[in-house]
């Protein structure tokens, strides 16, 4: 649009990226209050200390997913094997445990699995040059039924009680789960806002041709994406595997949607090149706190389904108004 | 009835958007049949006025006349109804489809009212194109063809809308001469069909040699309507920035004794053969020819955009094979792309960003981004080149096209790049910028910088380049030195292997 003409007169719209980073995050928080409100009013448990702690928790693994989805998405592709990579660690470090190896080699060859399917996706992706919706969707299936071969469908449900203590654990009044999240959380926003590979990200997404002329590793930084995401849903299948005491091969079905919509209503554009860290945590935590209160309110599950499809298309309404005509 | 002279009228024509008069008691009346120009600066309201006509924006104020009639124009659909075609400078269509799909885009011929009538659509397309006097293939998907014959094709689909007022914005930024005559020729047809044409253009002689009228704009306000007999083009160009221009002289330099750069028969496929040139520091290299000529191809493998299918480049006498544009940079490469929106800017990242991203390790040695040494060198860099605004943290998208250029530049010269390439330094800038990139790009070439500008202006190749290489069908036909330099010689060897065409 040539509307800006002289300086005074475009003094008024000129705003920084981090402010309108900003305004946007203060939208999704100014949705989880309201969600906060309305939940308080409807239950007398939800606004209880030992309530929100519970919704930390269980928006955790959640978090933790969409964190790397996050990333990948900035950075212009999507993760939907993010489910079968967290199963396909988890089953591999429960089954390595229950056979006597020590707690943390199992858990680095659960970290190591991660990481090589987001490797596999990266590659594929960036240097195949194959699209990441379906480069994804097929080691969806193919990480899925390592999983499910591997275990012969069953779950491994003998996990080391010291294992389990660590996840099951606190430090001062916050479950463990919850400060592993966080800690990942604050250095996922160091690496997007202060790192060369957050801005190779973020310019890669925002517009990888232009990003390439610029000397921008661009498969490289693509690859570090998935790489990271599949990190995270390792991290996350190991918090799983020490809540429950078992790993399953079908654990982590459709964490890729939640992920997705996590990071959808924070404000992640799938266009790339644009998306928060804050904003991906608040929208972890609305849609924790939609299924905290609908269940305190003896809600069914079939409604929770609904109210989290309803509170997606509205965040992403709000955001089409609010940013205007453009 | 008196029939009322116009065919169109805007009259007081307001709008605003927050912070901005975009439009401030504009009036422009348009002629039967004539060709009614309508110029002035980036942000001067003429994209603005266009999309009121268009029905894309509603006017805070003023009346739209067609016949003399007052028309309420609320969206694209009603302007097409009304007989108002747009020709986009970035064309609407679908480069999948064919000629016919796309003049018939949005409406549909069908037989018993289901099955689509392919048959009679392509005669129709046929019979429309004929009209303009081309001969295209209706039937092979758009991309296929030139870029011109695809801008026919829109003209089609505006005929098939029996449009009176086609509007058409910078309908030649990517024409070569002859298409700009076939271009000549369709309006002058148009016209004698009683069709107006408004005709916006930076390119002031096409506006002598097409438009009847002209209205000039300038920061959202009327300057002038007048008839081109009455004007010069000097005249146009101080209304349009209401003030002297500065006369435009080349500056000779100095060039390096020992070239920086040396290529040696470089090719790439068909597209580059066997071309070979020295590169000083300190001069300004022109790379003229017409599309299609291989230019911007060279420019990309010396950026390291592509490798070479054969030939060698040599810098500073030690010989250079780029597999990635990362490896020119690291050489002392920089290219600022033809196509700004689609490889230059990264449009959400402020300034800070975009003109930092090739070095951007430099400020972050323990890892972390040092933000105040980033910007300690990027703030001298950028009132270097002018930004305006001179806000580095704004998205570089919401600045205008001479300004996100010179964002771009920040980016090489804060990369400290000792070879620079320029294509089409100024597309789609206005007057009043590209004067100051002009003088930018002489100021750089006195720094020792060595300059090599692909450019489709004739007029900007003889005003910056010390040296020109001509090209034409992949290979260079001449290398002209300052005193042999005339937009005819040019011409002559940007056309001189190109009999086919």
């Amino acid at each position: 649009m040539e509307l800006q003409t002289t300086q005074n007169q475009t003094s008024t719209r000129i705003r920084s990226v981090n402010v309108r980073e900003y305004i946007r995050n203060a939208g999704t928080l100014i949705g989880l209050i309201v969600i906060f409100i309305f939940f308080s009013t409807q239950s007398p448990v939800f606004l209880t200390e030992a309530n929100l702690i519970n919704i930390l928790q269980q928006s955790a693994i959640n978090a933790c997913i969409a964190l790397g989805m996050t990333l990948v998405i900035i950075s212009g592709g999507i993760d939907l094997s993010v489910g079968p990579t967290a199963a396909t660690a988890a089953v591999f470090t429960a089954t390595l445990m229950f056979t006597g190896t020590p707690v943390l080699p199992a858990v680095a060859v659960g970290f190591l699995i991660g990481v090589a399917c987001g490797l596999i996706n990266g590659l594929l992706i960036a240097k195949a040059k194959l699209q990441p919706f379906i480069v994804t969707l097929g080691t969806l299936s193919l990480y899925r039924s390592i999983a499910l071969i591997y275990t012969g469908g069953n779950p491994i449900l003998s996990v080391p009680p010291d294992f389990r203590a660590f996840f099951n654990g606190r430090m001062g009044n916050l479950p463990v789960p919850v400060i592993i999240v966080g800690v990942v959380a604050v250095i996922a926003w160091i690496l997007l806002r202060r790192t060369p590979l957050g801005e190779y990200m973020l310019a890669v997404g925002g517009n990888e041709e232009a990003a390439r002329i610029s000397g921008v590793p661009v498969a490289l930084t693509k690859i570090s994406a998935y790489v990271i995401s599949g990190f995270l849903a390792s991290l996350a299948a190991l918090i799983l595997v020490g809540r429950l005491g078992a790993a399953e091969p079908i654990l982590g079905n459709l964490w890729e949607l939640d992920a997705i919509a996590a990071a959808a209503i924070g404000g992640a554009s799938l266009m790339g090149g644009k998306g928060s860290i804050i904003g991906t945590l608040l929208g972890a935590i609305i849609l924790g706190a939609m299924r905290n209160g609908l269940t305190l309110m003896n809600v069914q599950a079939f409604y929770q389904l609904l109210a989290t499809g309803l509170i997606i298309i509205l965040a992403m309404l709000v955001d089409r108004l609010t940013r205007g005509s453009n | 009835m008196e029939q009322s002279p116009y065919l169109l009228e805007l009259e007081n024509i307001y709008k605003s958007f927050p912070g901005v008069q975009a439009l401030n008691d504009v009036t422009m009346r348009v002629r039967r049949g004539t060709v009614h120009a309508l110029v002035g600066e980036n942000g001067a309201g003429k994209s603005t006025l266009l999309k009121i006509l268009f029905g894309v924006y509603q006017p805070d104020k003023g009346t739209i006349r067609i016949d003399g009639q007052p028309i309420q124009i609320n969206d694209p659909k009603s302007a097409y109804r009304a007989g108002i075609a747009m020709i986009h400078q970035e064309l609407q269509q679908i480069p999948e489809l064919d000629a016919t799909q796309n003049i018939f885009l949005g409406q549909v011929f069908t037989r018993y009212g289901i099955f689509k009538d392919t048959r009679r659509m392509r005669q129709v397309a046929r019979e429309l194109l004929a009209r303009l006097n081309v001969d295209t293939d209706v039937t092979i998907p758009v991309q296929q063809l030139s870029i011109a014959q695809r801008q026919l094709i829109e003209i089609a689909r505006a005929l098939l809308g029996n449009a009176r007022i086609i509007a058409m914005d910078e309908p030649t930024s990517s024409l070569t001469p002859n298409e700009f005559e076939i271009l000549c020729r369709v309006i002058s047809e148009l016209q004698a069909n009683g069709v107006s044409i408004i005709y916006v253009s930076h390119r002031l002689n096409e506006v002598f040699r097409l438009a009847d009228r002209v209205t000039i704009l300038r920061d959202g306000e009327f300057v002038a309507d007048t008839a081109l007999t009455d004007v010069t083009e000097d005249d146009i160009v101080n209304m349009m920035v209401g003030r002297k221009m500065e006369n435009h002289q080349h500056v000779s330099h100095v060039r390096s004794q020992t070239p920086v750069l040396r290529v040696r028969n470089l090719s790439w496929g068909e597209k580059v053969q066997n071309v070979t040139f020295d590169l000083h520091a300190g001069e300004i290299l022109g790379i003229a020819g017409l599309v299609g000529a291989g230019r911007t191809e060279l420019a990309h493998l010396i950026a390291g955009l592509h490798a070479p299918t054969g030939g060698s480049l040599e810098l500073r006498g030690q010989v250079a094979r780029f597999h990635s544009p990362r490896q020119a940079i690291r050489a002392g490469i920089g290219m600022l792309p033809e196509d700004r929106k689609r490889s230059g800017i990264i449009p959400l990242l402020p300034v800070l960003a975009n003109s930092s991203l090739p070095v951007i390790r430099r400020y972050a040695p323990l890892g972390l981004i040092n933000n105040r040494r980033r910007r300690r060198d990027i703030e001298p860099i950028v009132d270097q080149v002018n930004l305006r605004p001179r806000n580095v943290d704004r998205p570089i998208r919401d600045f205008s096209g001479g300004n996100q250029q010179k964002a771009i530049l920040a980016r090489w010269l804060n990369a400290k790049s000792e070879i620079l390439i320029f294509d089409e330094p100024t597309r789609g800038i206005d007057v009043g910028a590209k004067q100051e990139i002009y003088h930018i790009i002489e100021t750089l070439a006195q720094q020792g910088k060595a300059i090599l500008m692909v450019s489709s202006e004739l007029p900007e190749i003889l005003r910056l380049s010390d040296r020109v290489l001509v090209m034409s069908g992949g290979r260079a036909t001449a290398t002209l030195e300052r005193e042999q330099l005339s937009e005819e010689v040019i011409m002559r060897y940007a056309i001189s292997r190109n009999v086919s065409l």
